[in-house]
């Protein structure tokens, strides 16, 4: 009877110095990421039957619990790793935000300057500095496009480090994870006891890699957990890890994009939208919805800019008496055509801007359907713009042709209309004297005119280049009565009889111009070359009139309206992901609360368990005590 | 719900870096003056502060454009005034040529200080501007536009050309006007037609500019705008003068409709009463809506001319007078054709007077335009800064009770923090 009641509190000592040591291992690692409080599970030896009765034996620890909910965990998860994607997504686009909202690194403010510049010219066209000052600010205007378009640049060449590096770290916690299975499996293999603290540190490597990426786990039979990535690429299965890769995209090479070594060597890319969520899905995510259709937007307002001031700009004259020449080197779309693997065919794609109106902020992929007919796609809506068609064919402001070549089914191309639009815009005329302020044609009414009719000052056709006849010297002559009137002049086809509106446009050689009023018989209005026209501003103004002009998004917006739609659009998608961050951020708290509220440590707890467990031991010393002194009793009655 | 102590220590500081990271957003924005820091702040006010910032810099070029038109105008006012001024001289030295009683050599000497403002007036039609450029040769601006002498006559180099800015939105007004339409392009005569009297004329008749009643009757298509005053006087006592209007074109008599007979001619000339271009009594129907005055007695055989006005330069004008003064002596047949001259001198001198008073009348028109929106223009100026003001500027009042209640807010929360996190079963152990 003694021995039993030793034995009993014997295991009553040992049941409490493993709560004692539980105790101390929670609050040792109170603060140890990922850890989940443990608890020492009681139960009661099997009792001895005796006539009286089930005797109990004492007690034992069956086993060491980790406090932990799986599906609270996971939904930590899934809401650490919405999280850290918006985070990821809104500290790249803030860059953008600032950048485009310093007023000193703005386009608007530089805009604003070139068209007072233009203007100065346009009141002053014989001015040599009112003309160097316009080019001054043609070049401050470039080179503001040019810096804007190199931070783009740069956010992208960090958008593919950071690809990396966030490859690197996936794959360096896929190897631990793949370690760590293992070592799980052996230390389960032992018995049915689970490895709390291995359980735990697994479970913390998974949740770091459901911070650079969406992951899900399959927990398999052995104990080891398969990991999946994104939406369903294997991490690890068991206790092999894959290795993934940042790869340059085939499509274009500038472009880091996610791959997976395969097994027999080498390695294949894989779809981004396959990887969704972390710091991953928001790089992917920002380069593909914000940065790709913010640079487009600039290089499509440079690109717009260009073209329609050298097209006003090649219809006038400049101060030495030629034809205006370029003002800007326009920039052109640019096409890819992939090189690792390389297209089957032998196909050479050419994509000129047919008309500015028309361009999107989208790039493109034609795809060949063999058989010399291709695909389209817009890649922005993923809208097939055309599809089985032969080439040239014009859309969206752009004109594709098969440059040589041919392609084979299979074949695609990258077509960037506007992305380095802002890169390659520059100032092409270098003197003062260059710039084309007058118009060259003048018109007059001879002074015998008996009428009173008066003749406009005329106006070059465009679209550039202008007529080769443009300046020949071409006379109106009415006739009697003056009705009607006859044109003479070289390419006009000197027609007789022409019928007199007031007001209406007469357009011979290029030109178009108006006589109003009430012409006399005989009157004779002259249309010649103004080669001394110093103080002719006349394209000048037209020039300076682009600026309010709608030349973009077909016709409707202004340079200075496109700029700011797209300060408008990077600001609103800026706050719409700094308040679905800051959403995600509360749902993230809740769920950690959640989460922590079962598994976390409580100190205070650990302290009542320490005392519970101090007392609980020195009862079962007690308790051995007198047994003890049982046994001295029983001794003592032979004396 | 059970407390994890690592909720206490997380929450304590979430909640101390939200309320830090609001309180530094309110202290940039106090800094800096700006409600936005970032785009991102107000998207849309954002662009609208662009959208407005840009109607606002073109605004203020339209003032700039402005400012620069009225300095242009300014300077081409100022040489019209000149020539008025100097326009009225020469018509008081015509007058005064046109006196009888003047000698040969009083008229040479009055001939010769028209000679004077004809060079002066050479010289403010070629005036250049601030710049150096030509005022009036349209958009020739470095060519000399006017060139000659009075014998030779004055050569219009420049062109029609007139430099339009833009003024407003909507609006482009020219800063210039070129040569032509001020010295070249005006019409002689009474600018409807031209009288002339023949210089072989006998008679002291003196024929005025006349005048156009009906400028639409003037130019009906029958109008053949070229006539021949004839007239004719009698031997009876006291001599009958009368006359006939020939139409040049056809050869006929206007009033006959058949070719012109011996005297007498069809109407009865009174001195001084008008002379009808209008169908009288049995005459063929016309109506030409014009009528002039012959004063003063022609001689029979003496002719004058109705022609349509054409163009004659102000240089041609005060040329021609200098002509007229210069070779007129004083016999009686001289005196008329003299008193012709002048009549026609002060004529066209009239017209080029009107024609610059015109020029000058559109310029301060158009300067009057200039003050309009230039007012109309600084009124929108302060209305958009105003605008700007609202969509950027910080409201301090606002700024500053928000960045006193978040300092509260951080310090209650840091407080707080301390007080809950220092509670521990531990002290007690």
């Amino acid at each position: 009877m003694g021995t039993s009641i030793l034995n009993i509190g014997i295991s009553g000592l040992n049941a409490a110095q493993t709560g004692l040591s539980t105790a101390g291992h929670n609050i040792s690692n109170a603060t140890t990421p990922g850890f989940s409080r443990q608890q020492s599970i009681q139960s009661t030896n099997t009792p001895q039957f005796t006539g009286a009765g089930f005797i109990g034996q004492g007690t034992n620890v069956q086993t060491i619990q980790r406090v932990y909910n799986q599906y609270l965990s996971s939904q930590l998860l899934s809401a650490q790793t919405r999280l850290s994607e918006l985070d990821t997504y809104s500290g790249e686009i803030k860059q953008i935000d600032d950048m485009l909202g310093d007023p000193s690194a703005g386009v608007a403010t530089a805009l604003n300057d070139f068209n007072t510049g233009v203007n100065a010219v346009s009141a002053n066209p014989a001015s040599i500095p009112a003309r160097q000052a316009m080019l001054s600010s043609a070049q401050s205007l470039v080179g503001r496009f040019q810096s804007l378009d190199a931070r783009f640049n740069e956010i992208r060449d960090g958008v593919n480090s950071q690809i990396q590096s966030t490859v690197v770290t996936i794959n360096s916690y896929a190897q631990q994870i793949s370690e760590m299975n293992q070592r799980i499996v052996l230390a389960q293999a032992n018995g049915p006891q689970p490895a709390n603290d291995l359980l735990d540190q697994r479970d913390q490597l998974i949740t770091e890699v459901g911070k650079q990426v969406r992951v899900s786990t399959v927990p398999q039979t052995d104990g080891s957990y398969s990991v999946f990535v994104g939406n369903g690429q294997p991490l690890v299965v068991g206790t092999v890890p894959f290795v993934l890769a940042a790869l340059p995209s085939r499509e274009d090479s500038s472009r880091l994009t996610i791959g997976v070594a395969l097994p027999g060597g080498g390695q294949a890319g894989l779809p981004e939208a396959l990887f969704a969520g972390g710091v991953l899905g928001g790089l992917l995510n920002f380069r593909s919805a914000s940065l790709d259709p913010a640079q487009n937007a600039l290089g499509r307002v440079a690109t717009a800019l260009a073209m329609s001031f050298n097209d006003q700009h090649r219809l006038g004259q400049d101060l030495t008496g030629a034809l205006g020449g370029i003002f800007f080197n326009a920039p052109t779309p640019q096409v890819i055509t992939p090189t690792a693997p390389a297209n089957a065919g032998t196909a050479s794609i050419a994509a000129v801007i047919s008309g500015v109106g028309g361009l999107t902020t989208s790039d493109y992929r034609l795809a060949a359907n063999g058989g010399g007919n291709y695909t389209l796609t817009r890649l922005s809506d993923n809208v097939n713009v055309f599809t089985a068609t032969t080439l040239p064919r014009t859309v969206d402001g752009l004109t594709i042709t098969l440059a040589s070549g041919a392609a084979v089914a299979g074949d695609s191309f990258l077509i960037q209309p506007t992305r380095v639009g802002a890169r390659d815009i520059s100032v092409a005329i270098t003197g003062p004297r260059s710039v084309a302020a007058a118009a060259p044609i003048r018109t007059t009414g001879a002074l015998t005119n008996t009428g009173t009719a008066s003749i406009s000052s005329g106006s070059v056709n465009a679209p550039p280049p202008p007529n080769v006849n443009l300046t020949q010297t071409v006379t109106l002559t009415f006739n009697t009565p003056p009705t009607t009137f006859n044109v003479v002049g070289t390419g006009t086809g000197n027609p007789v009889g022409v019928a007199y509106t007031a007001g209406g446009n007469i357009s011979y050689n290029g030109w178009t111009l108006q006589v109003s009023g009430t012409p006399g018989a005989g009157d004779v209005f002259t249309l010649s070359a103004s080669p001394a026209g110093v103080a002719d501003n006349r394209n000048a103004l037209k020039l300076a009139g682009l600026q309010s002009t709608g030349i973009i998004a077909g016709g409707s917006t202004t340079f200075q309206a496109a700029y700011s739609q797209l300060v408008s659009d990077v600001g609103n998608k800026t706050r719409e992901i700094q308040v679905t961050s800051t959403a995600q951020t509360n749902i993230f708290q809740q769920a950690q609360e959640a989460q922590q509220s079962l598994s976390g440590v409580n100190l205070d707890e650990e302290a009542a368990n320490l005392l519970r467990y101090q007392q609980a031991f020195q009862a079962s010393g007690k308790m051995i005590e007198i047994a003890s002194k049982l046994f001295d009793t029983v001794l003592s009655l032979g004396r | 719900m059970r407390i994890a102590t690592s909720m206490i220590f997380d929450a304590g500081v979430a909640s101390i870096q939200k309320q830090t990271a609001a309180l530094q957003h309110t202290q940039q924005q106090v800094a800096s003056g700006k409600r936005m820091l970032s785009p991102s702040d107000d998207p849309l006010a954002a662009s609208r502060a662009l959208d407005v910032s840009h109607a606002s810099a073109n605004n203020e070029q339209y003032l700039s454009n402005q400012k620069a038109t009225g300095e242009s105008l300014g300077l081409v006012e100022n040489s019209l005034t000149s020539i008025g001024d100097l326009l009225q001289t020469v018509r008081t030295l015509a007058v005064q040529g046109g006196n009888a009683g003047l000698n040969d050599s009083d008229r040479r000497s009055i001939a010769a200080d028209i000679r004077q403002r004809y060079t002066e007036l050479l010289g403010l039609a070629n005036a250049a501007d601030s710049t150096g450029q030509y005022q009036f040769s349209g958009y020739m601006g470095a060519t000399k536009p006017f060139s000659g002498s009075v014998e030779a006559g004055v050569v219009y180099a420049g062109d029609d050309g007139q430099r339009l800015l833009q003024v407003s939105a909507s609006r482009q007004i020219a800063a210039s006007d070129s040569g032509n339409d001020v010295f070249m392009r005006m019409h002689n005569g009474n600018g409807t037609f031209v009288t002339a009297a023949t210089t072989t004329n006998t008679g002291s008749g003196i024929i005025d500019g006349g005048a156009t009643l009906d400028p639409s009757k003037w130019n009906t298509v029958a109008n053949s705008k070229d006539f021949s005053l004839r007239f004719a006087v009698s031997g009876a006592v006291p001599p009958v003068t009368t006359y006939d209007i020939v139409d040049n074109v056809s050869g006929n008599s206007l009033l006959t409709g058949a070719a012109p007979g011996a005297a007498p001619y069809p109407r009865v000339f009174q001195p001084g009463q008008a002379i009808d271009f209008k169908s009288q009594g049995a005459e063929p129907a016309f109506d030409f809506g014009a009528q002039l005055i012959v004063s003063g007695q022609p001689a029979s055989g003496d002719t004058f001319a109705v022609q349509a006005s054409s163009s004659q330069s102000v240089f041609t004008t005060i040329a021609n007078l200098i002509t007229g003064l210069e070779t007129s002596s004083r016999t009686s047949a001289n005196a008329t054709l003299l008193a012709n001259r002048i009549g026609t001198a002060l004529t066209n001198l009239d017209q080029a007077s009107n024609n610059i008073l015109t020029v000058r009348a559109s310029v301060g028109s158009r300067m009057n335009e200039l003050d309009s929106l230039a007012s109309a223009g600084q009124d929108l100026n302060l209305q958009y800064q105003q605008s700007l003001s609202n969509l950027q500027d910080l409201d301090y009042a606002d700024a500053l009770t928000k960045l006193s209640q978040q300092q509260s807010t951080l310090d209650a929360a840091q407080k707080s923090f301390l007080k809950v996190s220092s509670l521990s079963l531990f002290n007690y152990l």
